[in-house]
């Protein structure tokens, strides 16, 4: 009952020569002990605090001792700790390990080195309220010789106010909220519960304080997880929604966000086995990008100039990985048409010169290398279009039809010659001549929109226009199905798309005989889904 | 009537329980025969039979039953009187808990408290760390603590409802055991109208036996806390006074222009008041002596007669003080003091006190080897100690440094005690000091001869604290056994007693005006004692451990007390009340003190840092109306962490140079 046993009363009563103490005088006597002893602790903590510590020593239990009249326990004052040892054979028994020493040895042993005397430092721990930042107050490491200080600290005297860390309190809900946050997005980004909680991060109030926690999170995470396909993927959508929630002051943590997600554009290397998309994720981190530089360009002018040289750097370094061009080509043009037309399509033919081997069969045997080409290839041709409508839109009474006229009519002028000649070719070696051919079509293209004189398109549209009539029948009965599919996935699924129609286009030129005229539909498809509806109505 | 009904239900309920049908036919019988049943209480011989036949063999089965379910039904009622329904918990739990123990069932007593201790930890911890110590029935006769607690009852504040409700509980579940406790132990003071909230509960974190009632009447008395006639500031007024008036309206106007670039720089609005308050200032110095602007505060002050005879002073010192007086720097919320910190290096854990003379030209620091140490700042480096004399910073000086190698010490040592010395202090002028030590002596030596004058015994346990009184010649002394003393340097036994702390004076503090004493005990309060009478005049309640520091406000009003959790509390000395707990330290609260113009309060802790705090906005009437913020929230103006030293001492020189010593711990 006490938390004296009645055995160590025993044991101390052997110790001092009462071999026959009874049961009954320990039992009652292992209380009195208890209560002494809390008597003497009681006393002790009294003396340790007027002696201005706050660690208990032996000497305190001897001035307690002592305040009781007590003989105190002589021999434990030396400072040292107490090393208890266990008794060979018991298991309970603990005895404090007590050296013999030689006499001898104590007698001929050096004189220990003399204590250093107590001294007294003065220096200034505020001046007006401020603290000095000298070698003597708090943030520095050691305390200088009492001489030198003096001097140091009379020279130097240039008050500079110290800002301590401030220690940040986060509440136990905020906590444990992060935790579990993070926990799903490292552990469970697939299931409903983290569609959940992105939801939460888009729309909770009161998550500000969290914001640098996440930041934190999501660099180091990205940082170590570039194997991890999944998880790169969920931290994107985190940021997202951290992004889309209006109640988060996300600005002056951008910085530290902002690598995080540009290598999730264009790094080499995101996830590490075949299956995972990383297309998508790198078209998904561009369309984050682009959202991040919509709401915060104005703030931070620096940001958009930044990002894009970074994304040209990548894209423009032939050295680079093709996924790398990839991410960078989704980055620019989620950016939007202007970026497109001033970044992408000046440099559009020089590298589709680089690109054109890697797309062709014979030049690069890895069936992977080529596939990414084409995922290259179509990200060009995705943006190529878009910067296009967008000229296009320009002229809202007549933009499409010269525009796409003119286009449609060079597009067939440079296109019917090869695809004759090739007519009899292997499909194979079809596909990537075709290819070429299309994108060989913006190029022309560009060089005629982004030309100053909107005239010339126009003063072509005539020409053409009657070619243009005459194909658009020939095709309708295709156009639609193709069409609607086409909008429908939108500018995301895109290049997706793009790659199914290619096989298509291919399967076709094998099934039928009509390969020019499909190619040249299916040309004009592809770029045509760029452009709504009404617009696209004017020619259908 | 509802204690008559009790004693009812609670003799039919044991008559049922025993069986006794009959009896109980009977007692019914009784009770619906007669109109005036028998008065239990007038006839204590019964009561205590009936009382004595309750407690059956399965006693120890009721406490602890009846008590967990009172706690769970507490725990369970409404919200809105919960909070004073608990509050019956923990004086029925500890009263349990010695009833079981002075029945002899120690093994049920221990499971029944570490059962429910937890609910409690939070309050009441240290109340019950030296409770579970409590094993036999003679402990129960020796702790003062537990004999205190079994012979008072507890005052607890009730609203009417909650009264109710819980008489109500104790009627329907008949759990005798608890009605016993509660019938013995607590004295319930209903009062009608809504609960009290929760804030308003500071008496019940402490049981102090009888203190409360006690306490209560004690705060009554009348004090003085006025300043004293003719002080030292009160003469330096009337100089400003008899200063030619052109003078004086220059002073005014130099002080004015500060004044108003401060303000300006702070807020537009309120530079009209300032000038408004100026030239009204000055009208009144035009017709009348009077206060100069920052003395507002001495001047407020009501002035009381001293009850000691008050030392003279030579007439060069009152020059000196006036001196310092005159160049005092006025310290405020916004004008933060310089602080001069001395450390300690090398004390290999002895060091148990240290204390500043009011000039900081001395350092002393009272070891555990039984000595006393003193260092003079201007000697030992002349840089230093000239530089805060003048309280200017003089480079130049820095080629007389005597190296403390340099073969002699640089301190004084004062040999005599033979034991820890834990107190020093320094007479208002610097040539004595007294020190206090566990050898039960104080004594009194002098810095002009470096020798020990006398020693004063009187004290038969280790003497915690000793002050000198602001004017010199007497002094206080605090101690183990229980007592505080006042003595006078010219007689070898204490003038005065004072004792009614139940536990050590662990502090002790002289009230401005030399009429009162302050000590601060481990019983958790702190008392003010009339010097002249010896009698007690105030009891504060409040703090939750140990009081480790006093300090006196200069205007005589208010008081504050740091204790062992780091807490600091302001009372206020008329009408005994805490003004507010400031909160901000994480260990024990070393020193204490204020300002001299009692603006700032700085304390210094174990935690290894200086706080400064405002205590302008509640002390300072006048100003609260000039402030726009919420006035009654004394605030941390300034943390200042020193390197891990944590900080044993603090004083403000006249001049509001704030000196503060500590030492250096490696292992902090």
């Amino acid at each position: 009952m006490s938390i004296v046993a009645k055995e160590t009363i025993e044991v101390i009563a052997q110790s001092i020569g009462i071999n026959n103490l009874s049961d009954d005088a320990a039992l009652s006597l292992a209380p009195d002990v208890e209560y002494r002893m809390r008597e003497i602790m009681q006393e002790a903590i009294k003396c340790m605090r007027h002696s201005r510590r706050t660690t208990l020593t032996t000497d305190d239990v001897d001035g307690a001792l002592s305040l009781r009249n007590v003989e105190p326990v002589y021999g434990f004052a030396s400072g040292g700790p107490l090393q208890f040892k266990r008794a060979v054979g018991h298991r309970d028994l603990f005895y404090i390990d007590d050296k013999d020493v030689d006499l001898k040895d104590v007698i001929e042993a050096p004189l220990p080195k003399a204590p250093l005397d107590t001294g007294v430092v003065c220096h200034w721990l505020a001046i007006e309220g401020v603290q000095p930042a000298i070698p003597e107050n708090a943030p520095v490491e050691v305390i200088a010789a009492p001489s030198n200080g003096k001097t140091y600290e009379q020279k130097d005297e240039l008050p500079v106010d110290i800002k301590l860390p401030v220690k940040h309190v986060l509440s136990r809900e905020l906590q444990l909220y992060f935790d579990k946050i993070t926990e799903l997005t490292v552990r469970k980004s697939d299931s409903a519960l983290f569609k959940e909680a992105l939801v939460s991060l888009a729309t909770d109030s009161g998550l500000h304080q969290l914001v640098p926690y996440f930041t934190y999170f999501i660099a180091n995470e990205v940082s170590h997880g570039l194997n991890d396909y999944s998880l790169l993927f969920a931290l994107m959508r985190v940021v997202w929604s951290l992004l889309q929630n209006p109640h988060i002051h996300i600005e002056p943590y951008l910085h530290q966000l902002m690598p995080s997600v540009v290598t999730c554009l264009v790094s080499k290397k995101l996830g590490n086995r075949i299956a995972d998309n990383h297309w998508e994720l790198r078209d998904f981190t561009a369309k984050l990008v682009a959202s991040i530089c919509k709401r915060f360009g104005h703030v931070y002018n620096t940001l958009q100039t930044r990002l894009t040289k970074t994304l040209l750097n990548a894209l423009l370094d032939p050295k680079r990985a093709l996924t790398q061009h990839y991410g960078a080509i989704q980055g620019l043009a989620a950016l939007g048409p202007n970026v497109v037309r001033l970044l992408i399509l000046p440099n559009l033919e020089p590298y589709l010169r680089l690109l054109e081997p890697e797309l062709v069969l014979e030049k690069q045997k890895n069936g992977m290398k080529r596939y990414e080409a084409w995922r290259v290839y179509g990200a060009l041709l995705h943006a190529a279009g878009q910067g296009i409508y967008d000229r296009l839109k320009i002229f809202p009474p007549l933009p499409s039809p010269p525009g796409h006229a003119n286009w449609k009519s060079r597009e067939k002028v440079v296109t019917a010659v090869p695809n004759k000649r090739k007519a009899s070719m292997e499909p194979l070696e079809h596909e990537p001549a075709l290819k070429k051919i299309v994108t060989d079509g913006p190029i022309g293209l560009v060089s005629t929109t982004s030309s100053p004189s909107p005239m010339q398109g126009e003063t072509v549209a005539p020409l053409s226009s009657g070619d243009f009539d005459s194909e658009q029948p020939s095709s309708s009965e295709k156009m639609p199905n193709d069409e609607r599919s086409g909008n429908g996935i939108g500018k995301d699924g895109q290049t997706l798309k793009m790659s199914a129609i290619l096989n298509q286009i291919w399967e076709d030129d094998l099934n039928s005989g009509r390969t020019l005229v499909t190619l040249l539909e299916l040309f004009g498809e592809s770029i045509l889904s760029f452009i709504p509806a009404p617009e696209m109505s004017l020619f259908l | 009537m509802e204690n008559m009904q009790a004693v009812n239900s609670f003799v039919a309920a044991y008559l049922k329980k025993k069986g006794f049908k009959e009896a109980e036919q009977l007692l019914e019988d009784l009770q619906n025969k007669e109109s005036a049943p028998i008065d239990f209480h007038n006839d204590p011989e019964l009561a205590k039979f009936i009382h004595h036949f309750s407690q059956s063999e399965d006693d120890v089965a009721r406490y602890q039953y009846g008590y967990s379910k009172l706690r769970s039904w507490t725990y369970g009622s409404l919200d809105l009187y919960k909070h004073e329904l608990l509050r019956v918990l923990y004086p029925v739990f500890i009263h349990s808990f010695m009833d079981l123990v002075a029945k002899g069932h120690l093994q049920e007593a221990r499971t029944f408290f570490n059962a429910f201790r937890e609910d409690h930890e939070l309050m009441h911890s240290r109340d019950l760390q030296k409770l579970e110590g409590v094993l036999s029935q003679s402990h129960l006769e020796e702790m003062e603590f537990a004999r205190s607690l079994r012979q008072s009852k507890v005052n607890i504040k009730i609203c009417q409802y909650s009264y109710d409700l819980l008489l109500q509980y104790l009627h329907k579940t008949q759990s005798t055991a608890m009605l016993g406790v509660i019938n013995e132990h607590i004295n319930f003071q209903v009062s009608s109208g809504q609960p009290t909230s929760i804030s308003d509960d500071a008496e019940v974190v402490t049981l102090i036996g009888s203190c409360q009632d006690a306490a209560n009447q004690i705060n009554q008395k009348e004090i003085h806390w006025g300043l004293l006639e003719d002080s030292l500031e009160e003469r330096l007024e009337k100089a400003g006074g008899l200063l030619s008036d052109s003078e004086k309206t220059e002073g005014e106007n130099k002080e004015g222009d500060v004044d108003e670039t401060k303000k300006r720089s702070v807020e537009g609005g309120k530079q009209g008041a300032s000038t408004k308050k100026l030239k009204k200032d000055k009208a009144i110095n035009a017709t009348a002596k009077s206060a100069r602007p920052e003395a507002n505060t001495t001047s407020t002050a009501p002035r009381v007669k001293p009850e000691l005879t008050l030392p003279i002073m030579p007439t060069e010192v009152e020059q000196s003080i006036l001196e310092d007086l005159r160049n005092r720097v006025h310290l405020s919320s916004v004008a933060l003091p310089s602080v001069s910190f001395y450390t300690f290096l090398n004390t290999h854990n002895g060091l148990n006190c240290s204390s500043i003379s009011h000039d900081g030209s001395l350092v002393a620091g009272g070891f555990s080897d039984s000595s006393l140490k003193v260092w003079d700042m201007a000697k030992l480096g002349q840089q230093a100690g000239s530089s805060t004399l003048q309280g200017e910073i003089d480079s130049a000086s820095s080629e007389h440094v005597v190296g403390p190698n340099g073969g002699k010490r640089s301190y004084t040592l004062f040999k005599g005690h033979s034991g820890p010395v834990y107190s020093a202090t320094f007479s208002p002028l610097g040539d004595f000091i007294l020190s206090s030590a566990a050898d039960t002596t104080i004594r009194l030596w002098s810095t002009k001869l470096n020798a020990n004058l006398v020693c004063y015994k009187g004290h038969n346990y280790p003497v915690w604290d000793v002050q000198f009184s602001p004017v010199g010649h007497y002094f206080a002394s605090a101690s183990h056994d229980r007592t505080a003393r006042i003595w006078s340097m010219d007689r070898i036994q204490p003038l005065r007693i004072m004792a009614g702390h139940l536990s050590d004076v662990d502090c002790v503090q002289w009230h401005a005006n030399c009429n009162y004493v302050a000590t601060g005990s481990s019983d958790k309060t702190v008392r003010l004692w009339d010097v002249q009478s010896g009698e007690c005049v105030r009891i504060f309640i409040g703090h939750r451990s140990m009081i480790l520091s006093l300090a006196m406000s200069p205007d005589g009003r208010y008081m504050a007390s740091g204790d062992e959790d780091g807490t600091i509390m302001m009372w206020d000395l008329s009408s005994g009340r805490c003004i507010t707990p400031l909160m901000g330290h994480t260990s024990c609260v070393w020193t204490l003190t204020f300002s001299c113009e009692g603006s700032l309060l700085a304390s210094g802790s174990a935690d290894c840092t200086v706080k400064l705090w405002d205590v302008t906005t509640s002390t300072k009437v006048p100003r609260n109306e000039e402030k726009s913020g919420n006035p009654n929230r004394l605030r941390s103006l300034k943390t200042l962490p020193t390197k891990s030293t944590p900080v044993y001492s603090l004083q403000f020189s006249r001049r509001n140079l704030l000196f503060g010593a500590g030492v250096l711990s490696k292992n902090m």
